[in-house]
């Protein structure tokens, strides 16, 4: 007996869920990183599962997720660059620290 | 197959929960290893080698690397707990909103059909050869635009880091 | 046939063993001692339990087939190209597994002694266990990539046990240059297997069909293609193997970092550096002798006997001089070694193979010793601070004297047979060769006299020091701790185990009992050099020579003092002292190679300022000039103007909104995602 497809959706949604509230709830910056990581990494777990059972055929599925983890590492590579400046600059990475966005 | 999935999902929701809930940073980022392990073997499930090995090497070997250095340049180097978590009313909108995303998508993926009748494909892969090609054949566009972006977000996270720097002479 | 077939699929259980021990390790608290000693003891023992199945297994076959059973699987697809995975049970294999798991049994017995009050206990035998590992799943490897996942492996581990007293600086540099040392080394033999995928195709070494890289086809293939420096393809990834192999088995001029590496704890030196890691390179060699013996217009395998000749004779002319009674058994480590890549060079594979075996186990014995002495003494590792210790260790004092005469080659020990098979080799070979190689036995005949007498005749030295300061207050009793005292039971049995196989090893290799059984079992179709009563009288010879000459300068009159001269030195002056300085070899390094990458780095960084600099400078310069130009034109007369009159009307109604920016990010993130979800939700339900 094979597992069909809505198991892995059912799984994508699950870390995406679990991305979502570490990125609404923790403080620290890097853990909001990492959240968005695991939201990056549900979708692309998607876009292979449509693929595995779609369109075996056809490389598109696997290109688009290349292309999804090119663009999540090099979020991941200025996000990161992002809190070492602000760490820098505030000497926190708690989010709620940083609000100079406050009007 | 059957087990399979599901120690290996039980594995990712796992590191999943554990990489967002530790409180110790650099217990996070092992979780967030496990996490990805399991969806490499995921992928590795799904037939979808080049992906899983994609997987490994680049979210593993370099972004949860990366992250493990963002730690040590911004707090000292054992990683200690951040800063305490209060369970306050950011944290039950947080949670609530999280609790009706993976229900409304389930709901999506019960409702449709399609999702539990489409069987998985034939048990061969994609050559990576053929992926290869792919990419200077028929994506030479997006492979090219992608180069471009990569390189503009080397650059972007060096001056991003380095701006303080330059400040300070 | 099909009983060793079952064999080799259950190869894989002899690494993970320890594996799994040093796995369960990991985990283990601290103060579990008793409980960690007896996994990892647990676990050495089945492997070694499993590895002498097997080896008993290979025994007695005696047709024209090689004894060889294979077994490969598929690990890891790429679409069309897989990587494979195998392992391998052949007489090389087997022997070899059983001397590692066996000598490395009693090392981890002798250990538990040695590192008794060490607080790190756990983790120590944690690593050990990972070596060991290791060391096995090279050993049973039947494919390159696994051989090197291994070969790196055990290079990481005798980092962090050199390391393992991480403390002291001296451990600290000696665990770097190790590692750096033999990477160098390693290089060579990844750039060997990248070569050898490419020509061939696969990384398999046997296979049941044929198609295997040490097979017929694929070395048929690989001789008939030159490539460079006069070499075959064959030739120069023999070439480019044997530098791994000089890196991780010490062999002139990569040898700099195995005397270093007695910073660690000694059963570590008796493992690592002694009995089995060191023996890794020469393995390889033999493991891909086909590789080298496939062209004979090469020149590799003539390089190869040079080396490990140079080797030999080099630093046992060290040892003579050396002051640390670990530092004398590791250069003879290195000499010894040198006498294995000889005879593999002179195209010996059993020779070389045999004297590995044997010399794993006295040598094994005399580091085990060592420790048992540095122990008995109160962590003294200076030999002229030792002496007269055969009155107080008796046990250690005998174990050691059959070590020390099996490393000198006393008749009808075991290093007398080996390296009597080693220099027959070397005698049909190259005169020139074996005059050194001779040369070479000799001074380990005399270096090693010279350290028993050093270490167990005369008088005790060691109290000197500490006499001068009244210490005897503690409540040590009348002779205070720094009396010498015999070791534990689980430190001399090992050494008494090991040195009857010391002893009465070197009878399977024995020429004259109907033939060599160990050539006929390594290497059946090896042609056997003939039996020459020159060579064997003559190494006799020399080792009765060194052996007396090391009584006449040392045993005559012993040392009285610590702070006496060593006799040797009156004699040799300023040779000596290069010798005790170790030819200058790490100094040589230090002004050539370090100071060529330090004068590098000063010289691109001066490129870095005034050319990069310079013409970033000139841009950001130009760039700067024209920016000014565009904005008294553009900017100050045209946009401003405009822009000025519409931000006034949007700045009012921003003021209103800004009470809802609260600056968060987070805040606006929780909007986004409720917003979204309601999004959703509208849409699911208007239909």
């Amino acid at each position: 007996m094979t597992i069909p497809l809505g198991h892995y959706l059912i799984l994508a949604g699950i870390i995406f869920a679990i991305g979502l509230a570490g990125a609404l709830t923790r403080k620290n910056a890097i853990i909001v990183l990492i959240a968005i990581e695991l939201m990056f990494n549900a979708a692309i777990l998607n876009l292979i599962a449509f693929w595995h059972y779609k369109q075996f055929a056809a490389l598109t599925g696997q290109m688009f997720a290349i292309f999804a983890i090119s663009i999540a590492a090099a979020e991941s590579a200025i996000g990161l660059a992002l809190v070492i400046a602000i760490y820098r600059h505030y000497k926190s990475v708690d989010v709620d620290d940083i609000k100079s966005l406050k009007g | 197959m059957d087990y399979a999935f599901w120690t290996i999902s039980g594995i990712t929701v796992l590191g999943a929960l554990l990489a967002v809930t530790l409180r110790n940073l650099v217990h996070c980022v092992l979780s967030l290893i496990l996490f990805f392990l399991g969806i490499a073997a995921h992928y590795f499930l799904l037939r979808a080698d080049f992906i899983g090995a994609v997987q490994i090497l680049i979210y593993i070997g370099a972004v949860a690397v990366l992250i493990l250095f963002a730690i040590m340049l911004t707090r000292n180097v054992t990683g200690e707990a951040g800063p305490q978590e209060v369970v306050g009313v950011k944290w039950w909108i947080g949670s609530l909103c999280a609790a009706l995303t993976a229900g409304l998508i389930s709901f999506a993926v019960r409702a449709d059909s399609v999702a539990e009748t489409l069987s998985p494909g034939p048990k061969a892969t994609v050559a990576v050869a053929d992926i290869g090609k792919g990419f200077v054949g028929n994506w030479i566009v997006p492979f090219e635009a992608m180069a471009v972006l990569l390189t503009a977000a080397l650059i972007g996270a060096v001056v991003i880091a380095l701006e303080e720097v330059r400040n300070r002479r | 046939m099909e009983h060793l077939d079952h064999l080799a699929k259950q190869q894989w259980l002899i690494p993970l063993l320890p594996l799994v021990a040093a796995g369960i390790q990991s985990l283990l608290p601290r103060g579990k001692r008793k409980l960690s000693a007896g996994i990892c003891l647990l676990a050495m023992g089945g492997a070694c339990a499993l590895a002498l199945r097997a080896f008993f297994a290979t025994l007695g076959h005696h047709g024209d087939e090689p004894v060889r059973a294979v077994w490969n699987f598929t690990w890891f697809a790429f679409g069309n190209t897989s990587l494979d995975m195998g392992f391998i049970l052949d007489p090389l294999t087997a022997g070899m597994a059983a001397m590692v798991s066996f000598v490395g049994f009693w090392i981890f017995v002798n250990a538990t002694g040695y590192m008794h009050d060490d607080e790190n206990f756990t983790r120590f035998f944690c690593f050990l266990s990972l070596f060991a590992a290791a060391m096995l799943g090279m050993v049973i490897s039947n494919n390159l990539l696994l051989m090197f996942m291994c070969w790196e492996l055990v290079g990481l581990c005798s980092y962090l046990l050199i390391g393992f007293w991480y403390f002291k600086p001296s451990a600290a540099a000696a665990m770097k240059k190790a590692f750096i040392t033999t990477r160098v080394g390693d290089v060579g033999f990844f750039i060997g297997i990248l070569l050898l995928y490419w020509k061939t195709g696969t990384l398999n070494l046997y296979t049941p069909d044929g198609t295997g890289a040490l097979q017929q086809e694929a070395i048929a293939k690989l001789i008939t293609e030159p490539y460079f420096w006069g070499l075959t393809v064959a030739g120069f990834i023999a070439l480019m193997l044997f530098i791994g192999a000089m890196g991780k088995s010490a062999q002139f001029p990569l040898h700099v970092w195995l005397p270093d590496a007695m910073e660690g704890p000694t059963p570590v030196s008796a493992l690592i550096h002694a009995a089995t890691m060191v023996a890794a390179g020469v393995f390889m060699v033999g493991r891909m002798f086909p590789v080298f013996t496939a062209s004979s217009a090469d020149w590799v395998m003539d390089f190869v006997m040079w080396v490990g000749c140079i080797t030999a004779v080099f630093s046992a002319t060290i040892a003579v001089a050396q002051f640390d009674i670990k530092r004398v058994l590791a250069y003879s480590t290195c000499s010894q070694l040198g006498f294995m890549v000889m005879a593999l060079g002179a195209g010996g594979l059993s020779a070389g193979q045999f004297h590995l075996l044997t010399h794993a186990f006295f040598k094994a014995l005399l580091f085990l010793g060592s420790g048992c002495v540095i122990i008995g003494t109160h962590h003294e590792q200076d030999m002229r601070k030792m002496g007269g210790l055969k009155k107080y260790m008796p046990i250690t004092f005998w174990c050691y004297f059959i070590g020390y005469l099996a490393l000198s080659g006393f008749p009808l020990t075991a290093g007398f047979f080996s390296k009597d098979e080693v220099l027959l080799q070397t005698f049909y070979k190259n005169k020139l060769v074996w005059g050194l190689a001779t040369f070479a036995a000799f001074l380990t005949a005399f270096y090693m006299t010279r350290q028993m007498y050093m270490v167990f005749a005369g008088m005790w030295r060691g109290g000197d020091h500490g006499r001068g300061h009244g210490h005897d207050d503690h409540g040590h009793g009348h002779h205070g701790g720094h009396e010498p005292h015999e070791v534990p039971w689980n430190m001399w049995l090992p050494i008494a185990v090991l040195s009857v196989f010391a002893l009465l090893m070197g009878w399977l290799g024995t020429p004259w009992l109907k033939g060599n059984l160990f050539h006929h079992y390594v290497a059946p179709h090896e042609e056997a050099p003939h039996h020459s009563n020159l060579v064997l009288w003559l190494s006799i010879g020399v080792g009765l020579i060194g052996i007396f000459l090391g009584w006449l300068i040392y045993g005559r009159n012993t040392m009285v003092r610590a702070t006496d001269a060593d006799p040797l030195q009156a004699k040799l002056g300023g040779l000596f002292t290069a010798l005790n300085r170790k030819w200058y070899v790490d100094e040589i390094y230090e002004a050539t190679i370090i100071r060529l990458t330090m004068a590098c780095g000063t010289l691109f960084r001066v490129f870095d300022k005034l050319v990069i600099d310079g013409v970033l400078h000139a841009i950001a310069g130009l760039t700067k000039a024209l920016s000014q130009v565009c904005r008294w034109i553009g900017d100050e007369l045209l946009i401003n103007g405009g822009f000025d009159a519409s931000c006034e009307g949007v700045r009012g109604s921003g003021s209103l909104l800004s009470k809802l920016q609260s600056g968060k990010v987070q805040n606006y993130f929780a909007f986004l995602s409720v917003g979204t979800i309601i999004l959703v939700v509208v849409y699911f339900f208007k239909q």
